[in-house]
């Protein structure tokens, strides 16, 4: 495709040969004539030949906050020059570039390969893809300029970010919860004896019984019961509701940060632990444990959108049927706009489960990106205080989540009934 | 990328040996650069002495302006001959005001590079300079006067005429300042860096051109009178073709003279803002990729193909240009040698064909043959495989590894 100043040289060759002939001056036509030489002769050369492109990165997963460190090679695999070859990366423009730059203008000889190699910065948890690449390729005089995408991805998730969430915190008001290792009756990682069986390649040495062995003259192992202290269930909202404040600070990501992290601990513990995103649908996660089921929920936690107003009744209704007796209940709901809050939580409470709501301040986000008048805040801030009362009277305990509280220490604040 | 990605593999930073950046304070001197800015101000030059000798020498130039204004005055110019170029004949009268010219552009480049404060105190120095020079001396000899003889009066004559030096100099210097206005241009945008200077120098000459090509247009011309006369019109018919490829004569020297002019305009042009271009990219690259030895080896690949194709297309473009211009002669020589025919013999006497229509209509067909030719010729691949076989085994290459 011909560029501006093709068009322009073009254009005027044609327009002084033109006047040149109405003048009878040969400089004029010279001149013109020379125009369009030029870009016949520059148009024997366009476009680039095939340029192969490779993309490494260097996670493929990655928290909220990480650096993404990326290499494109960027190869010539014919038998003529790219000529000026612009190739650019193109980054969801969630990411920022910390380091280097995500272009670069070449000249690949046959069989040449460029590294571009810079590092993203990744502030947005989500599912993200890097690509396709974009090459334009123009000539020498910038005459000609030809793009073209090289349908190459790479996919990568960005986690919600872990937070440190301290033992004591959450044991401090809640002796009930979590009163140490208790030991199923069902084959996993564990301490107690659970039975013995053969060995099968892959399992670890120390494992083997060599009493066993001798006595049966077959390699069998140790099998040991799962320690688990209960399954623990985490409500998450994320409603339309829960996007109220900035991109970085607003309910949903400081829900999904705070999920996360209790999930994470309570994982980290052999505990199980199951997972309920609600929205405009219901996701459910069944309780599960080990690293297999922390990949999942932190999966799940990185595809969370805003969006939908399902009421909280309609989850706990269609799940309190799968929830384990007695077992410990997370709700991390704003608790706005949605009337059905305090009968869910009653609900959950009579059925005998530990309900404790963390609920990021919705009015202290809005706060960050509007002004609100001093007592229209008020009135709102003291509506908010009734409802979490009415949670906690409920049964359930309540913490109260400012924007501007880290998550351990939010816990900390744990208001019985 | 140097600080957070790390240098790359290939990476020299050895011993005393510092690694090359694209910071453009190296990058400036860096001898692709260099070249590129040569290119640009040998190609200035010739452009200016072509459409000087071709319209300006012996007809409108600054000498006979000069006689003029001293036959008018009836007194010399205070500005030097040897300066102007006064009484030497021919080219040789702009040789010195070319390098005066080039000396100028030069200098306001290198000021162009100087801190705001500097450049503040130079602009200050010269129009006090000008000022002192063109009033110093009346306020001066008017001052003492009227100290001396404790009176207080206008200046007199004597005094006033003491601003006709100064007047007349400074008369000369813009007359110089204005027919080296492409030089002084030129070589302030090639050095200085400057878009708009160059684009100067180019719309000057071309201004010029088309300005001198409507005063030589018969009919205005002749409305001209006298000074009609004095303007250099180039011949409506020209000699026989003098200069030629392989034996075929397609072009005379006056021809030849335009297509000069044309040529060097785009090679001026098209190095020029070769320069700026790439140098105003590896500017606006960030620190770490300034250092990344990746970006400093595209930068090299990238120049080199500009000075290679600088001397490759231009020259080919100088080339066509020439056979697009000789090529209804070429038509005719074949029609006649193929059918022995008058009638080619005829029409190459008619000045239509040779001049205007004949010569445009060729040399139109010519350049559409050469264009339609990049799809039935594979240029790219003809000369990759012209490359491949001087490079055989470029795929295997191995990575020069230094220690750091």
């Amino acid at each position: 495709m011909w560029t501006r100043k093709a068009s322009f040289t073009f254009t005027g060759g044609i327009a002084l040969i033109l006047i040149g002939m109405m003048i009878a001056n040969l400089q004029m036509m010279i001149l013109g004539i020379s125009f369009i030489a030029f870009i016949v002769v520059n148009s024997w050369i366009s476009g680039h030949g095939d340029v192969e492109v490779q993309r490494t990165l260097s996670a493929d997963n990655l928290y909220k906050g990480d650096d993404l460190y990326v290499e494109l090679l960027v190869t010539n695999r014919s038998n003529r020059n790219t000529q000026l070859l612009e190739v650019y990366d193109n980054i969801p423009h969630e990411m920022k570039l910390r380091s280097g730059l995500n272009q670069m203008r070449l000249n690949l000889r046959p069989g040449e390969s460029a590294r571009i190699r810079y590092v993203l910065r990744c502030p947005l948890r989500g599912h993200y893809s890097i690509g396709p690449v974009s090459l334009r390729s123009r000539n020498t005089f910038n005459l000609g300029v030809d793009e073209m995408y090289v349908d190459h991805h790479s996919d990568i998730v960005i986690f919600p970010q872990i937070k440190e969430v301290e033992e004591a915190f959450l044991r401090s008001r809640t002796p009930k919860m979590y009163t140490g290792a208790t030991t199923l009756r069902t084959p996993g990682q564990g301490s107690e004896f659970y039975s013995l069986r053969e060995y099968v390649p892959g399992d670890p040495f120390k494992n083997i019984n060599w009493k066993a062995f001798a006595r049966t003259g077959e390699l069998m192992v140790n099998e040991k019961c799962r320690d688990a202290v209960t399954d623990l269930y985490i409500l998450l909202d994320s409603r339309d509701i829960a996007r109220i404040g900035t991109v970085l600070k607003n309910p949903l990501e400081m829900g999904t940060v705070s999920a996360a992290s209790l999930a994470a601990f309570f994982l980290k513990r052999r505990d199980s632990v199951a997972l309920a995103i609600f929205d405009d649908n219901l996701s459910y996660l069944p309780p599960d444990t080990g690293d297999k089921q922390y990949f999942k929920i932190l999966s799940a936690l990185a595809g969370v959108s805003p969006k939908g107003a399902m009421p909280l009744q309609a989850v706990t209704n269609s799940l309190s049927g799968r929830f384990s007796r007695g077992s410990p209940v997370f709700i991390i709901s704003s608790c706005e706009g949605d009337g059905t809050v305090p009968a869910a939580v009653r609900d959950l409470v009579g059925r005998g489960h530990e309900v404790t709501v963390l609920s990021p301040s919705s009015i202290d986000f809005e706060r960050l990106v509007s002004r609100i008048p001093r007592m229209s805040y008020e009135v709102l801030k003291l509506e908010r205080q009734n409802r979490l009362t009415t949670l906690a009277g409920s049964g359930a305990m309540v913490i109260d989540w400012m924007p501007d509280m880290d998550l351990s220490q939010a816990l900390m604040q744990v208001r019985g009934y | 990328m140097a600080d957070d990605v790390g240098l790359q593999g290939d990476v020299t930073v050895s011993g005393e040996v510092r690694p090359r950046t694209l910071h453009l304070k190296m990058l400036r001197k860096q001898w692709q650069i260099i070249s590129l800015q040569i290119i640009a101000t040998v190609a200035l030059i010739g452009m200016y002495l072509e459409v000087v000798s071709t319209y300006v020498v012996g007809s409108i130039d600054h000498t006979m302006l000069f006689d003029t204004i001293e036959i008018l005055i009836g007194d010399q110019l205070p500005i030097g001959d040897w300066l102007t170029g006064e009484g030497r004949t021919g080219l040789s009268r702009f040789f010195v005001p070319l390098i005066l010219g080039l000396a100028v552009g030069g200098g306001m480049a290198l000021l162009a590079f100087q801190t705001p404060t500097v450049q503040q105190r130079v602009k200050l120095g010269f129009i006090v300079t000008l000022i002192v020079v063109l009033v110093g001396q009346l306020l001066f000899s008017w001052l003492t006067g009227m100290l001396f003889s404790f009176d207080l009066r206008l200046p007199n004559s004597g005094e006033l005429s003491t601003l006709e030096w100064p007047l007349l100099m400074i008369l000369s210097m813009m007359i110089l300042f204005l027919y080296l206005l492409p030089v002084i241009m030129g070589a302030k945008g090639i050095w200085g860096l400057s878009r708009r200077s160059i684009a100067w120098a180019i719309g000057f000459t071309l201004l010029f051109l088309g300005v001198h090509a409507i005063l030589a247009f018969p009919l205005i011309n002749g409305q001209l009178g006298d000074y009609g006369n004095s303007v250099s019109v180039i011949g409506a018919q020209f000699s026989e073709p003098t200069i030629g490829i392989s034996g075929l004569l397609l072009v005379t020297n006056e021809q030849f003279g335009l297509i000069m002019i044309a040529i060097l305009i785009m090679v001026f042009q098209e190095s020029s803002y070769g320069v700026i271009r790439y140098l105003e990219y590896a500017y606006r690259l960030p620190e770490s990729c300034k250092r990344d030895p990746e970006y400093v080896r595209q930068m090299d690949n990238v120049l080199n193909t500009h000075l290679k194709h600088t001397f490759g297309f231009l020259g080919l473009t100088a080339v066509a240009t020439i056979v697009a211009l000789g090529f209804h002669s070429v038509l005719l020589d074949i029609v006649k040698d193929s059918t022995g025919s008058q009638w080619a013999g005829q029409v190459s006497e008619s000045i239509e064909l040779s001049l205007t229509y004949g010569l445009v209509i060729s040399a139109a067909m010519f350049l559409s043959i050469m264009a339609l030719l990049r799809f039935f010729v594979p240029w790219e691949r003809i000369w990759g495989f012209i490359y491949a076989r001087k490079t055989p085994d470029n795929t295997t290459q191995t990575k020069e590894i230094v220690e750091i």
